[in-house]
């Protein structure tokens, strides 16, 4: 085995990745400013969805040590880089907040609202409130993180094993944090958008599909590292097969999420739940509320179904590839309708929103894994790691 | 049939044991572990469990045969108008057809492993060796013909820390 992890292991990102970022932000920008309703939900589903690869990376970091895993000790490195993208995610998305709050239609006033929650809505939704609640979960999400990631990066130094006990009860607490403002942001940033609906499975929903999303991702990755030289000894066939089972078992949960949160409400049939699907199954709108299934579940489920493809690193690629399409569009059904009529729309802000997530994912993801050796050099699981048979 | 029994102590030691008998050529009847050995089945080169699509098939057959069952009775035997629902209310079947097609593959795949394994109440055990559902592991060989040379076989094993060699006389693989 080649000496692993030096700094120019991981290659340089290929500049289009980084002019498709800056292109894709600024397009949007100008959109922005212009006052363009598109534009704005084309910035928050590209928010939400770098969002979520930042997120996903910081929950399956801490799974690892809390569950005490090894298997994916190995790779750490890429959802710790990815976790390490969540500052990004906090810019874009605070400054949304703080520039076009207007976009969230109760910021000018709740008045069409009535019902028994009527006046705690209108309190939790005070804008005030809104900005200092959506700092405090990113302070929250980048403190664990960077605290995760430090730990890490100190340990390849001294080698001390405390580093990773004190990972572990940070990654205890931290999970519960995780819990409460994952659930509370995704009310906060999707949900009202439409403010008189509301469904309360929609937390489970949203972490179902930004954890999916970030396997995917976390495969393409992996994949891209194991052919391009810095994890070549290092990923085998069984870290492939389990990161595929993951990628299977979560795909078939967020279609038991979705089906538990479309379930509920067909047959309740209740007007101002209902709302939500009729705007979304309505013309062109159905055929992309279908391919939404098509893509997140239908697809990942049936090609992962047996064991070979989820060991064979190009099958397991394409899948992910189309996991990852299949979360934007997820994104776009639940942002978009919200912004525009019966037409879903598709056009420059759409694109710009698409290589934006595209191009600012991939620099963001590669700088950080260079920072910091591909391997976590003294981490005492690495070993059995190394040599880990499914 | 005869039988050569090698018997190990360390799962690393059956594990490639069970390789190098099988790269000689040598017919391995079956290898015998306290606990399932990860990497034993690729070194038997054993193939691939046909388990899972008994578990398909049926769970398939499950899902398919409620869907049916669903619809003919709420929408053709006996039709019921519940809250103004069309009677072909596919959304309200989904979550009853997920549990019985879990449960006919669940229960299925078991009930084909137990017949394939013959594994039934009153089997009688019969263990190629005493501490085998303990810390022993055993290799056991068929001594196929004449060619079977069991002093070479005997040094292969060896080269594996078997602990214990012998001949038997069997009648079917336990």
């Amino acid at each position: 085995m080649s000496a692993p992890g030096s700094d120019a292991d991981v290659p340089a990102t290929p500049r289009l990745w980084t002019v498709a970022a800056i292109g894709g932000g600024m397009t949007l920008v100008a959109g922005l400013v212009a006052g363009s309703d598109r534009a704005w939900a084309a910035w928050l589903v590209a928010g939400e969805f770098v969002l979520g690869l930042g997120l996903g990376g910081l929950f399956f970091v801490s799974l690892l040590y809390v569950t005490g895993s090894s298997w994916a000790v190995a790779f750490r490195r890429v959802p710790e880089a990815m976790a390490a993208t969540l500052p990004a995610s906090a810019i874009a998305i605070l400054a949304l907040l703080l520039f076009r709050p207007s976009g969230y239609p109760w910021f000018h006033g709740l008045a069409a609202h009535e019902g028994p929650l009527a006046a705690f809505k209108v309190a939790w939704l005070s804008y005030p409130f809104f900005v200092a609640r959506a700092v405090a979960y990113f302070v929250v999400w980048i403190v664990l993180a960077s605290a995760l990631v430090r730990q890490s990066r100190h340990q390849d130094l001294d080698g001390d094993e405390r580093h990773s006990s004190r990972n572990v009860a940070l990654s205890a607490g931290g999970l519960v944090l995780f819990a409460i403002t994952v659930s509370l942001a995704s009310f906060d940033w999707i949900m009202s958008l439409e403010p008189n609906w509301y469904s309360t499975i929609f937390a489970v929903y949203q972490f179902a599909g930004l954890f999916q999303s970030a396997l995917a991702a976390m495969i393409i990755a992996v994949v891209w590292l194991h052919r391009r030289g810095p994890l070549r000894d290092i990923l085998g066939e069984h870290h492939l097969h389990d990161l595929g089972k993951l990628l299977f078992a979560f795909s078939s949960f967020w279609m038991y999420i979705w089906f538990s949160q479309y379930m509920l409400i067909w047959y309740a049939n209740i007007p101002e739940e209902t709302t939500y699907y009729v705007e979304r199954t309505q013309g062109a709108w159905g055929v992309l509320f279908l391919l939404d299934m098509l893509l997140n579940w239908a697809v990942p489920f049936l090609v992962l179904l047996r064991r070979p493809p989820k060991q064979r690193p190009e099958i397991l690629v394409k899948v992910a590839a189309v996991v990852l399409i299949g979360r934007w569009l997820d994104l776009y059904l639940m942002i978009t309708p919200v912004k525009t009529g019966p037409v879903p729309p598709f056009g420059l802000w759409e694109v710009a929103s698409i290589v934006l997530v595209a191009g600012a994912s991939i620099v963001l993801v590669l700088r950080a894994l260079r920072r910091a050796p591909i391997v976590p050099l003294n981490d005492p699981l690495l070993a059995h790691s190394l040599h880990y048979h499914s | 049939m005869r039988t050569l029994v090698g018997v190990f102590e360390r799962e690393e030691d059956i594990l490639q044991a069970t390789d190098a008998a099988r790269r000689s050529g040598l017919t391995i009847l079956d290898v015998y572990t306290p606990y399932a050995v990860h990497g034993l089945d690729r070194a038997m080169a054993l193939q691939p469990s046909r388990l899972p699509w008994v578990c398909f098939l049926l769970g398939l057959f499950g899902a398919t045969a409620k869907v049916w069952f669903e619809y003919w009775t709420t929408a053709s035997s006996w039709a019921i108008d519940v809250g103004g629902k069309p009677w072909n209310s596919l959304p309200a079947f989904v979550p009853v057809t997920f549990e019985v097609m879990v449960l006919f593959a669940g229960v299925s795949t078991v009930i084909a492993f137990f017949l394939v394994a013959g594994l039934r109440p009153w089997r009688k055990a019969v263990l190629v060796h005493p501490r085998v559902t303990d810390d022993r592991f055993v290799l056991l060989l068929e001594q196929t013909d004449a060619a079977f040379d069991v002093t070479q076989v005997s040094r292969l094993l060896e080269r594996h820390h078997v602990v214990h060699i012998e001949e038997r006389e069997m009648q079917e693989v336990p």
